[in-house]
């Protein structure tokens, strides 16, 4: 049972404000992933929850209780840290057992946890081992071990998997995604990868220079993104944005770009006169952009565009488009037989295009 | 004028270091260079003997035979040069040569001079027939053996000295630690002012030993000293203290040993202060956020984390340590040497000096220096295995 509540915190550096007025509930048995781009404020709004960095206003919340006072060792929560932080001194189990040796506890119990802790994780090999003679994705066990061990009601991740190659990264979040089903606790996810993001939680937070941008299931997020922000940082390849300015034309709003122009369906925006002569930023992913003979078959509207350089990826190609002035990214289904500075016909799946508005950087579309 | 001189003579002397070291360098090239030509050994042999035996003439201390050796000693450097170097590493050989000799001058060829007199009697009565045939008589282990059955001193024996010795050494070494490990904590903590502080501290490292030594023996002063004026306004103050027996104290003559200590744990914190609060500063701080969570009080940090962690730096620091306090001479010679000093505060090197140098007994004091050399060798291998098992742990 563990629910965690940040109310209005605020986190200062001297004059620097890292974290402004984050407000995020999170319910029990929860997988949630904080996301964002490096030095956003994650590692200080966990080290703030865990009681290591002290909170310059605001609230926390652990089940209830205020925890903004509490010693981290209280507030039954475990970290597993971005550079591990393993005891060099100690061995593997030393360090797994660390919490409960400092505590006294007694010796049958210390050694069923450690023992339970390394058959999760596959550790039993390791136990009598240094840390310094572990591979980084073994040492990256032995600290969710150490984590394991204190039975703790939240688990906090400081991007654990950045220090691993993308293989080992790979196995890793298989193996994180299977232990939160097997202890079913509260876990709170740090990592600046939205693909970790998206594939490991249940609830993705996204963070920008301190603030919460959104907070919704990784569909959500995906569908649906609240702001220009997300929906560049979400998603990859990133999204397509094409800068222009909406008309209000009998019954449906019209785009206007220098290189394109378009007429939107009133699914995607209803025409109402507030759109009239708004700037507004047009979002695409490069998978609703068509190309040649998909274009063909899925859409009106079209536009001609030059292939600049393609990209086999496999089963789907990349194909860098120029419209006019305007730099387009498509992603279809391989093989796309045209050279290099070919013109091929370019349109748009209107059901997945987004429109934000340019001052406020917000979502117009429905 | 004076000034000019002194320069002059500072500048000959450099100079003559030069040339001592490109000669150097000038036949060892030679060696290395034509090892493989037909004239190497003839135009070796024609050269070299004659240019440093007449350089010994020059001298006025050549002697008869001395042609005969060098001829034979080039004979030798020459065959080896051809047979076993034949030219490999010239330029690594030619670039520590001034290095090596210079060590050979300054430590070698003392020592090896240290242990053919610990052989011999050479003392008051034979050094004049020492300077006049260049002999002293040989005496085996004669002098090994009054090592350990008499006095350096006028009293305290060998076995007295060296239990002083250790207690000394322990003793230092142990407070140099204590004081180093709590300033370094102090100061590893975010406190303004630091650097004042750091500097304040490491100012009776960086003062010259003499210096500071006098100076705080003049505070040890029976009468004017500032440790026996603050005793005795304690003493005013609180007669309670007083009645328990607190007053000025009589340090140098009644406490040489526990003075001399004092002075030397004042001088030799800050070194180590140095030393731990690098060990400590290199620990990364996320250790102690682990501990946090992990629930450690401030004590079971210091006793888990920070030891282990600063104990590869600490034990080298601590090794030199030990070696310097045994072998400080400077403290306890300052303090109580002077005429009419006591002998209660001598360890075994101010005995060696003052046996050498006050009683002139040279070959006694080498062979009791070269036993004091084992002690500390021992001591030191010791400590190295210590810490290379420490290191294994990591
Ligand atoms: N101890 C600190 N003192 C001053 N500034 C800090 C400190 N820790 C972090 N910051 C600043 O706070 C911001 C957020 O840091 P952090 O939370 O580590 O970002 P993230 O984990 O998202 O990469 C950064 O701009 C960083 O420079
Ligand atoms: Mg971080």
């Amino acid at each position: 049972m563990a629910t965690v509540k940040f109310s209005n915190i605020v986190k200062n550096f001297k004059d620097n404000q890292v974290l402004k007025r984050v407000d995020l509930e999170i319910k029990d048995h929860e997988f949630v992933v904080i996301v964002g781009p490096s030095g956003c404020g994650k590692t200080t709004l966990l080290r703030m929850l865990a009681g290591l960095e002290e909170i310059s206003s605001g609230e926390i919340h652990i089940d209830d209780t205020l925890v903004n006072h509490l010693h981290p060792s209280k507030r039954q929560i475990a970290m597993v840290f971005q550079d591990y932080a393993l005891y060099p001194h100690m061995t593997v189990e030393e360090n797994m057992s660390f919490s409960l040796r400092i505590k006294s506890a007694p010796r049958k119990e210390i050694q069923e946890r450690v023992a339970e802790a390394a058959s999760i994780l596959q550790l039993g090999k390791l136990l009598k081992r240094m840390p310094k003679q572990l591979s980084g994705g073994q040492r990256q066990r032995v600290a969710i071990g150490r984590a394991i061990v204190r039975q703790p009601k939240v688990f906090l991740f400081d991007e654990p998997l950045s220090n691993l190659d993308a293989k080992l990264r790979e196995e890793m979040r298989v193996e994180i995604a299977k232990l939160y089903q097997r202890l079913g606790a509260t876990i709170i996810y740090v990592t600046h990868d939205q693909v970790e993001a998206m594939t490991l939680a249940g609830r993705i937070v996204i963070m920008n220079q301190g603030v919460i941008q959104q907070v919704g299931t990784p569909i959500e997020v995906y569908r649906k993104p609240d702001n220009l922000f997300v929906a560049g940082f979400i998603g990859s390849p990133t999204m397509n944005f094409i800068e222009g300015t909406l008309r209000v034309e009998k019954g449906h709003v019209r785009f206007v770009s220098p290189s394109l122009s378009l007429d939107l369906p009133a699914s995607l925006l209803p025409a109402e006169g507030a759109h009239e002569g708004r700037e507004a930023v047009i979002g695409v992913r490069p998978d609703d952009v068509y190309a040649g003979r998909e274009a063909g078959k899925n859409c009106s509207q079209k536009v001609d565009a030059v292939l600049e350089v393609s990209e086999l990826l496999g089963h789907r190609e990349n194909l860098y488009l120029k419209a006019g002035d305007l730099r387009l990214l498509a992603t279809v289904e391989a093989f796309f037989n045209q050279s290099p500075g070919s013109v091929v016909p370019v349109c748009f799946n209107f059901e997945n295009m987004h429109v934000f508005d340019k001052a406020s950087q917000k979502r117009l579309s429905a | 004028m004076e000034l000019l001189r002194s320069v002059y003579e500072v500048a000959g002397f450099i100079l003559l270091i030069a040339l001592g070291v490109a000669a150097l360098e000038g036949y060892f090239y030679y060696h290395f260079k034509f090892h493989d030509r037909p004239w190497f050994f003839w135009a070796g042999l024609a050269v070299f003997p004659l240019l440093v035996w007449s350089g010994f003439v020059a001298g006025g201390i050549a002697k008869p035979g001395l042609f005969a050796w060098l001829f034979a000693i080039e004979a030798v450097v020459l065959a080896f040069f051809r047979y076993a170097v034949k030219g490999r590493h010239s330029l690594a050989y030619l670039l520590l040569l001034p290095a090596f000799v210079g060590l050979a001058l300054l430590l070698v060829y003392p020592f090896l001079f240290e242990v053919y007199l610990s052989f011999h009697d050479l003392k008051l009565t034979t050094i004049m027939m020492w300077k006049n045939t260049g002999k002293i008589p040989f005496v085996g282990l004669e002098q090994y053996v009054k090592v350990f059955t008499t006095s350096p001193l006028s009293e305290v024996t060998f076995w007295a000295l060296l239990g002083r010795t250790l207690l000394w050494t322990f003793s230092n070494v142990f407070f140099h630690v204590l004081g180093g490990f709590a300033l370094a904590l102090l100061l590893n903590n975010a406190i303004s002012l630091k650097g004042v502080y750091r500097t304040l501290l490491v100012i009776p490292w960086a003062m010259p030993q003499v210096v500071a030594v006098l100076a705080m023996r003049g505070e040890f002063h029976s009468q004017n000293g500032f440790v026996n004026i603050i005793l005795g306004r304690i003493a005013e103050a609180y007669p309670l203290l007083a009645g328990l027996g607190v007053g000025p104290v009589q340090w140098l003559s009644d406490y040489p040993l526990l003075t001399c200590t004092i002075i030397n744990v004042w001088l030799g914190i800050p070194f180590m202060m140095v030393v731990i609060l690098g060990g400590l500063q290199s620990i990364s701080t996320s250790y102690y956020d682990a501990a946090d969570i992990d629930g450690a009080s401030y004590f079971q940090k210091l006793r888990y984390i920070t030891l282990p962690l600063v104990k590869p730096v600490l034990m080298p620091a601590v090794t030199l340590g030990t070696v310097w306090t045994f072998n400080n001479i400077n403290v306890i010679y300052l303090v109580t040497g002077q005429a009419g000093g006591t002998e209660q505060a001598d360890i075994l090197v101010s005995a060696l000096y003052k046996a050498a140098f006050t009683y002139n007994r040279y070959s006694y004091s080498a062979a009791f220096a070269i036993v004091v050399f084992a002690l500390l060798f021992f001591i030191s291998v010791t400590y190295l295995h210590g810490f290379d098992a420490a290191k294994d742990e990591r």
